[in-house]
């Protein structure tokens, strides 16, 4: 438990110093992630999380958790520039079909594929590695990356071969 | 396992009693295996010769050890006191069997935390290339940035230090190298924007003692006048003026190979990996000293001297494979040799004491480059094969980023054929870059680089002669080749495929003489070593993976929620083969 909250404090440090792309403005309405350790240690999930994040950032507060996005008809597109842009394929690989990440192609998901699993994936990271990226990218945004996510279409049938 | 309590020690006894010095010296160098790649030359041969070409059909597993993970196995395990010891890939649990016992009981095992998010981190599986012995420890590395010395005997972790940090994309899947009371570590992330470096460590403590950048200004790199020197360049600050900017504080240059050492010039050496990013237009210069080999004093980590095989490496040709040292006659003249498989398709002979190259021939078929210009060390470009943003997609560039040989599978030389024994790739690639951001943890590559077969059987095992350059046979193999090698003075070469064989050649005349299917692909590296009941063994890990589970597509079996087609370019792999490790032992 010491370590993860230390590593909380380290992370909240690390949001406070970098403030990436503007993105801190739009939340800044948003209270900062507790930095009460009382708190942090007695709820092991939430400071799980908060040692997940190392590329910064806060989840946006439930009710946020909107896609707004929804109506955007460029919103797949435009997520495609930010997979690539981001760095996403040099994980996913280029059209997300697998590399040291997985898949996204294959309508299969680890954690949920619904537009607000996937949001708070790519928000929040998880544990095996994936990183979040709440604090260097607005939700809007997140929110075209998963338009672009789901707009791949999985295959009928999962692949096999019969030999 | 006919091996008896009873009867090891009575043979252990006889062989005390009736063995003359010169047998116990024996034992000591060759019934043991202390250190990854063998010895400080690298050259993974054991003057071990009960298994010959005559007794080797005999050979049958006697043992073995399901790791209970998945991630790629490749690296050795140790023998080291009739105990052998067995670091699986992520979560990095060290195993110590007792070899003296029957059944090879457990003695203890070691399961550091590891943090998981390493597992994103790691460009290219889980991997872990193996520990090292030296001084009642056995010291590896943790793939989330950490080194661990572990008590031989007991299993107690006597220290442990954080040597890399995850959040610059580092990770930590090499072996360390030992000499003397240094440690020697590198990181990973040549896909990560690292600022790649090497360190040493005390042995006792774990302490740093000093770190060393492969790139940067010559105050990082630890170039000092006077003791630095080069065989080509001339200059200052080599490291910092042949790049734009400050372009090399995210120039990648990382160390995941195995290492070297020559005493007499007290010199380690080791190969450097590829530049960041895969853009080579954002990186315009030569990109010293990524895709290179650095020779530094064990000690204080002073730079020696430097070459650079791939220039502007433009295709992801990292330097990271070892560096064998041999004495070899070439062109008439004994040298002192250091010989490297490069992943860009060349083998170089070169001087050990000065960097000069002696000779550098294709040992695949290589169309990026004509020949290396032995005057000025510098490959003779096909400009055609160039890459960058501004270049497009360039077709059909051989051999692929993957190396005519990866250097995650090293070779091995036996004095008695002097020849050297290498697994190889026949495979060709496209390579379209584009512009790309660096975003410290995320991969730092901007490219998509397809491969494809370049002959029908895109592997071969091979034997070279350094000496002159040129293949003395060849084992061909329907996928390509991607175990270490092993030598033998009982004149057998050991080596494993993709489709799960481990095999054994003649020495001479490359002749398959035996194999056996050890249950999954083979990307670890054999050695032998000598029993409590004096006989030779045979160990090898069996478990795909590494950059073969980018590769290969459908031979995931750990995660329903991570299906993949088949490769185009090997579509029936997963026909051979699925994950999981496994350890053999073989004996006659």
């Amino acid at each position: 438990m010491r370590l993860f909250s230390s590593h909380a404090r380290a992370t909240l440090v690390l949001i406070a110093a970098v403030g990436i792309a503007g993105a801190c403005r739009e939340q800044s309405a948003v209270p900062p992630a507790s930095t009460d350790t009382k708190a942090s240690e007695n709820a092991l999930v939430i400071s799980r999380h908060d040692d997940r994040v190392f590329a910064g950032g806060l989840m946006p507060p439930a009710e946020r958790v909107v896609n707004t996005e929804a109506h955007n008809p460029k919103a797949a597109e435009e997520g495609a520039a930010l997979f690539t842009s981001m760095n996403c394929d040099g994980c996913h690989g280029g059209g997300a079909v697998g590399a040291v990440g997985p898949n996204l192609t294959d309508g299969r998901w680890r954690y949920g594929g619904a537009d607000a699993d996937i949001f708070r994936s790519i928000a929040e990271g998880r544990p095996k590695g994936m990183p979040s990226f709440g604090g260097a990218l607005q939700p809007a945004m997140i929110w075209r990356l998963v338009a672009y996510i789901k707009s791949l279409p999985p295959p009928k049938d999962a692949p096999t071969e019969a030999w | 396992m006919s091996l008896h309590c009873s009867s090891a020690v009575l043979a252990l006894s006889l062989a005390l009693l009736a063995a003359p010095p010169p047998a116990l010296a024996q034992r000591a160098s060759d019934g043991d295996w202390t250190m990854p790649s063998k010895d400080y030359s690298a050259s993974r041969f054991s003057g071990l010769a009960q298994i010959t070409p005559a007794t080797v059909k005999s050979l049958h597993p006697v043992w073995t050890f399901s790791t209970g993970t998945l991630g790629g196995h490749e690296g050795q395990p140790l023998v080291v006191n009739n105990t052998m010891y067995v670091v699986t890939p992520y979560p990095n649990v060290l195993y110590a069997f007792d070899l003296a016992k029957d059944g090879y009981p457990l003695k203890w095992k070691y399961r550091p935390p590891v943090d998981p998010n390493s597992l994103g981190i790691a460009c290219c599986d889980a991997v872990n290339r193996g520990a090292v012995y030296a001084d009642g420890k056995i010291v590896y590395n943790l793939l989330d940035g950490h080194t661990v010395a572990i008590d031989a005997a007991t299993g107690k972790e006597l220290w442990k230090t954080k040597i890399a940090d995850l959040a610059q994309g580092e990770t930590t899947p090499m072996a360390p190298f030992i000499v003397k009371n240094r440690v020697l570590v590198g990181a990973s992330g040549g896909e990560f924007g690292i600022l790649g470096w090497v360190k040493g460590l005390d042995l006792a403590t774990g302490k740093i003692a000093w770190t060393a950048t492969n790139i940067g200004p010559d105050s990082l790199v630890l170039a000092k006048a006077g003791t630095f020197k080069t065989f080509y360049d001339k200059g200052a600050q080599l490291g910092q003026t042949t790049w734009p900017a400050d372009t090399w504080k995210h120039g990648g240059a990382p160390v995941w190979g195995w290492m070297s050492y020559d005493p007499e010039l007290d010199l380690v050496y080791y190969g450097v990996g590829n530049p960041g990013p895969y853009n080579a237009d954002q990186r315009m210069g030569d990109n010293k000293w990524t895709a290179s080999v650095l020779a530094r004093h064990p000690e204080d980590g002073s730079l020696v001297w430097a070459y650079q095989f791939t220039p502007h490496d433009s295709w992801d040709f990292d330097a990271a494979a070892e560096m064998v040292l041999v004495d070899l006659t070439v062109k008439g003249k004994q040298r002192k040799a250091l010989v490297h498989f490069d992943k860009n398709g060349f083998a170089y002979t070169m001087d050990r004491a000065t960097g000069e190259v002696l000779l550098a021939e294709p040992y695949v078929h290589v169309n990026w480059a004509s020949k290396i210009d032995l005057a000025t060390g510098r490959p003779v470009l096909n400009d055609a094969k160039a890459t960058g943003a501004s270049k497009g997609n360039v077709k059909d560039i051989c051999p692929t980023l993957e190396g005519g040989k990866s250097p995650a599978s090293p070779v091995a030389y036996s004095p008695v054929t002097k020849l050297f024994y290498a697994s190889t790739n026949s495979m060709c690639m496209d390579y379209a870059a584009v512009q790309t951001a660096h975003l410290a943890g995320t991969p730092f590559m901007g490219i998509n680089s397809p491969y494809h077969a370049s002959d029908p059987n895109m592997g071969a095992f091979i034997a070279w002669d350094a000496s002159t350059g040129k293949r003395a046979w060849e084992i061909k193999e329907k996928f390509p080749v991607w175990s270490g090698s092993l030598a033998t003075r009982g004149n057998v070469v050991f080596y494993g495929t993709l489709d799960g064989w481990f095999k054994a050649a003649n020495a001479t005349t490359g002749a398959v003489l035996w194999r056996f299917k050890v249950g999954s692909g083979v990307v670890g590296d054999p050695i032998t070593f000598t029993g409590a009941d004096g006989k030779q063994y045979v160990a090898i890990y069996a478990g795909i993976g590494g950059d073969w589970l980018l590769l290969s597509g459908d031979y995931k079996s750990d995660d329903p929620a991570d299906v993949r087609d088949p490769a185009d370019f090997a579509r029936d792999l997963a026909r051979h083969t699925s994950q999981g490790g496994i350890v053999w032992i073989f004996a006659l």
